[in-house]
């Protein structure tokens, strides 16, 4: 640990943060019993302390991210115990410890990327195995897996996977072989047919909402691939891309199967007892709500089906209010935003931040966008805040790498005459 | 609503807004310690010219011509992509990117090699040295 | 280093798109919460006032008022229930919406009303005076375009529900003066002033036909005349004042009346003629029920009727007052009928005042004028005693309805006055079932009329 001050602060200002809210709900929320919030107080105290504990046991230098994490997930454990009235969201909340632990498992995983290259055909296996599972246990119209206990969608863990395999084939742009006339990067076109499988399959599986966020991480790593290391962004090849991009979705819209050009271009307030419900209810909960908000737990949009998930921006405004909703909102960029202060020491561990931004942003926007009629309704969880815990997962692997880019391991500084191995194999290695 | 309400969630929006300027603020100051930490890991080297000195902040560093070179030396001797620095475990490695003039480290041209302090790298009709970071200069 | 501050500028990128939108969402839901709420099940509505200040509508239902408070103006005010339609709080029902995104929904003390034209007291003056009676009654200022007076019968009190909605007579949940009658010999007007527009004043005053009671038309159909041994000889002013159907038919026959001209005067006033696209008048959100009529071959039995009032003729009284308002000014243009004065928002602001806006001119001022001079000879001829103290300009019209099994009496006109400038139509329905009379309405509307 680097800075004890700015530690022990960050720590003690996230609790009284989460303090400040929890007195928001005892005073103004809606419980008829005081122990439900006692839990939820306890529960959410304790988290904060043990985790600020844990952290001082793991030797990171840098411990924002961290705590940024945990600010989010303390707030979104007090809106999910809120919704309807106070009591405690167990499940959520174990949720929510899942991700702490797969945040961790994902710095573990990340910091050191020089090793994560040699493990680079494992990512991809991983992608594979996940894209075998959807194919034999989803089925065609469907996106989760139930196992009795607990569903899953397995779409969700491709993500973190799908930006590992971006940021790992960066070094390979180097290694360009001539076919015909063209320079052809192999890497490149097996990260493209991966890219173009996955959202196949999603689009078998109807999950749209989900190749946004994949087709997001891919342009962000192609972007930035192409520019590694013999290229920039010339004002021409972006106007192109951009323009084929958008002749892409002009063309994509007029040969759109009916349903999708439905959902494109319906009227919501049309159809407030059918298919635009869900939608119309949650903007009148958040014009029901204001600027400040109805007080936690006297929301009525808890009745609707997934308030916990789909359109869980609108439940938070209307109980919280839409400036409460919108600071959530900020923080969760915030996390993303962590490497425009602190910038990364590396190429890989640069690309990685910039996949896991696009995922998030992709993500929130589908979410928020979606829920609120300013562009097609999708069912896209909201990072750490919505319930659910494939999300919660995965959304915690990806904030472990920008913690990983924040305290990155560039190996430790050994003697000079012993790296010198270790050093010659580095690049060759990399390239077989 | 009443202003009791109003009051408090003013408060708890106030104590989020607090807490995310003080991670913000310790954000800027582990920035401070993640660039000391930074020196200890790339040996605390720069690479000088005459009159300009380039610093080392990140584990690749590519030296060109070319205008997304991290090292940009305008210079038609100087390739588009010409070389490049490579960091790991406090030593600094040149790689020759396959350029047409070819470059030198203390006079001997290279494909690969290790570099020591106050090495002498030519790079076209260019002059760099690797030497330790003087904090004099910024 | 530059490669890295390329992915620093992609995330710049990103987040830079997506606070862009975040702001962008923030400010719709700003500007569309009001909409929003109005599909809300909590709406906190507003109230509706009368030009004194009396309670037309109250949207809280906090107020307490008299057994049949809301019975005159039921079906034309309705309420946010959504069985009535076409009625001014359902097609308003935005402005009264006690909300702000800043504010939340105001429970108590909101201040969003209309402030409506309307004059409860002779309103409900001329609901009384049907007696029972079905019909309807309306009367505007025809310089300020002010409706004062807008009822229709049977009626209903929203305040009392609708549970027996299915035994309430039909014509109950609409106002019958915005939707299509059968205007009787009320259509006469429209034919004289084509007529005046076509042949001019003088050319149509020299036009004289006999009547004998029945006239055999070109086509060998035979127009009734309601007086069963005839008028004789008559002019224009004549006709007008006995309401002769064989002068009006021979009048339609005659070489001066090309048909084209007919239809083309007629959609000038605002008719749909033949398969012309049925519209609207919006009368501050209110649809009303445009002129139809059906003119196909002008020595033909329908069309003549048609020109006379029955056949296919529809016309709505709304419309019919509106006429006389061209005519009472003397210019040709109808004043356009506003009910709603102003409207306030939930702070008490007045966000909207209406003003007096006119038609088009749909006949010439001097056909105004001559019209005018002979519905004031009819009035002062005919309607002296039936309708004591005022100077009125009115058309008379039965219209037989129901196969002819009832006959509806038919009242349009203007009090030519320029301190009391007021146009109005009355509808009485099966005339003869009812002691009430329309000129007895038309005296009790304009004496309460203050």
């Amino acid at each position: 640990m680097s800075n004890p001050v700015s530690f022990v602060f960050s720590s003690a200002f996230v609790i009284i943060a989460h303090a400040a809210m929890l007195l928001n709900v005892y005073s103004s929320g809606q419980f008829t019993d005081v122990k439900d919030f006692a839990i939820l107080a306890a529960a959410v105290v304790a988290m904060d302390i043990v985790v600020t504990i844990l952290m001082l046991t793991f030797g990171q230098h840098a411990h924002t991210a961290d705590f940024i994490l945990l600010l989010i997930l303390g707030a979104s454990v007090i809106f999910q115990s809120c919704f309807g009235g106070v009591s405690f969201a167990k499940k959520h909340f174990i949720t929510c410890i899942a991700a702490l632990a797969s945040c961790r498992v994902g710095y573990l995983l990340c910091r050191d990327y020089k090793w994560l290259q040699t493990k680079k055909k494992f990512i991809w296996a991983a992608i594979g195995i996940m894209m075998i599972v959807i194919l034999t246990l989803t089925g065609s119209r469907s996106m989760w897996i139930d196992l009795g206990f607990m569903t899953i969608q397995p779409s969700e863990f491709i993500k973190p996977l799908l930006i590992l395999a971006c940021a790992t084939s960066i070094q390979e742009q180097q290694n360009k072989h001539k076919i015909l006339k063209f320079d052809i990067v192999y890497e490149n076109l097996i990260l493209f047919g991966i890219v173009a499988a996955v959202c196949l399959l999603q689009w078998w599986c109807r999950d749209l909402g989900s190749i946004p966020t994949f087709a997001a991480i891919y342009a962000s790593g192609f972007l930035l691939r192409i520019c590694y290391p013999k290229a920039k962004f010339s004002t021409k090849t972006l106007i192109f891309a951009g323009a084929a991009v958008a002749a892409a979705a002009v063309v994509g819209i007029m040969f759109a199967p009916a349903y999708v050009k439905e959902r494109l271009f319906a009227d919501i307030w049309n159809d407030t007892s059918g298919s635009g419900y869900q939608q119309t209810q949650a903007l009148i909960a958040v014009a029901d709500g204001g600027w400040f908000g109805k007080g936690p737990g006297k929301g009525e949009l808890c009745n609707i089906f997934a308030h916990e998930s789909d359109i869980v921006f609108a439940t938070i405004s209307e109980e919280w209010g839409l400036l409460f909703a919108v600071m959530t909102v900020l923080m969760l960029l915030l996390l993303v935003a962590i490497p425009l202060v602190n910038p990364p020491r590396s190429y890989f561990h640069g690309t990685m931040c910039a996949g896991v931004c696009a995922a998030f942003t992709v993500q929130m926007a589908l979410n928020i966008f979606g829920s609120c009629n300013l562009i097609p309704f999708t069912g896209v969880t909201l990072p750490f805040i919505a319930e659910g815990g494939s999300s919660m997962a995965t959304s915690g692997f990806m904030a472990g790498m920008i913690v990983a880019a924040q305290s990155p391991v560039i190996r430790k500084i050994k003697p000079k005459k012993s790296a010198k191995t270790a050093k010659s194999r580095k690049k060759g290695g990399k390239a077989a | 609503m009443d202003p009791q309400n109003l009051l408090l969630c003013a408060i708890s929006a106030a104590a989020l807004d607090l807490c995310v300027l003080v991670l913000i603020i310790s954000a800027y100051r582990e920035k401070s310690s993640a660039k000391k930490r930074w020196q200890k890991i790339s040996a605390d080297m720069e690479l000088v010219e005459q009159g300009a000195s380039y610093q080392l902040t990140c584990d690749e560093i590519l030296i060109g011509r070319h205008a997304s070179a991290d090292i940009r030396l305008s210079d038609m001797s100087v390739s588009r992509y010409h070389a490049m620095l490579g960091v790991s475990d406090g030593v600094w490695t040149i790689t020759d990117l396959g350029s047409k003039s070819g470059t030198f480290v203390n006079g001997v041209p290279v494909k690969k090699k290790i570099l020591h302090e106050n090495d002498i790298i030519i790079i076209g009709s260019r002059r760099l040295t690797l030497r330790k970071r003087r904090d004099t200069k910024k | 280093m530059k490669s890295i501050r390329r992915c620093l500028h992609i995330i710049t990128l990103f987040l830079i798109v997506f606070i862009a939108g975040m702001g962008y969402l923030v400010y719709v839901i700003n500007r569309d919460a009001p909409f929003y709420m109005m599909h809300s099940d909590h709406l906190q509505l507003g109230m509706v006032y009368d030009r004194t200040g009396d309670v037309l509508f109250d949207g809280m239902g906090k107020g307490t008022y008299e057994d049949g408070h809301f019975l005159d103006f039921g079906n034309l005010i309705g309420d946010e229930k959504g069985q009535m339609d076409n009625t001014l709080v359902a097609r308003n029902i935005d402005k009264l919406n006690n909300y702000s995104f800043s504010e939340g929904l105001v429970r108590e003390g909101g201040k969003a009303a209309i402030y409506t034209t309307l004059d409860h007291y002779a309103n409900r003056q001329v609901y009384n005076a049907f007696g029972g009676a079905k019909g309807c009654a309306v009367a505007y200022n025809y310089k300020t375009g002010e409706v004062l007076v807008c009822t229709s019968l049977p009626s209903i009190d929203v305040t009392k529900g609708y549970e027996n909605v299915a035994d309430m007579e039909s014509g109950t949940l609409i106002s019958k003066v915005m939707y299509g009658t059968v205007p009787g010999s009320t259509q006469k007007v429209s034919t004289v002033l084509s007529a005046l527009e076509i042949m001019g004043v003088d050319a149509l005053y020299a036009k004289r036909f006999s009547c004998s009671g029945q006239y055999i038309n070109k086509t060998g159909k035979p127009i009734d005349c309601h007086q069963g041994w005839g008028h004789g000889e008559q002019d224009i002013q004549q006709a007008v004042e006995n309401s002769c159907n064989p002068f009006f038919a021979q009048l339609i026959e005659d070489d001066d009346m090309p048909l084209e001209q007919i239809i083309e005067k007629y959609r000038r006033l605002g008719y749909a003629v033949n398969d012309d696209k049925p519209t609207y008048f919006d009368i501050d959100g209110i649809d009303c029920f445009r002129a139809s009529t059906t003119l196909t071959d002008k020595y033909e039995f329908s069309t003549q009727w048609g020109c006379i009032g029955q056949g296919d003729t529809l016309v709505s009284p709304m419309q019919l007052m509106m006429w006389q308002s061209a005519i009472a000014n003397g210019t040709g243009k109808m004043t356009m009928p506003r009910i709603i004065d102003r409207v306030s928002d939930v702070y008490g602001d007045i966000s909207s005042v209406s003003t007096v806006e006119f038609s088009e001119e749909i006949f010439s001022p001097s056909s105004a004028s001559t019209m005018k001079q002979i519905l004031l000879t009819n009035g002062a001829n005919h309607y002296q005693y039936s309708i004591p103290g005022f100077t009125v300009g009115i058309k008379s019209g039965t219209a037989q309805v129901k196969e002819g099994a009832e006959e509806n009496a038919l009242l349009v006109g203007f009090v030519d006055d320029q301190r009391k400038p007021i146009a109005f139509c009355v509808l009485l329905e099966n005339k003869y079932s009812t002691p009430v009379t329309a000129e007895g309405i038309v005296t009790t509307l304009l004496n309460s009329l203050g």
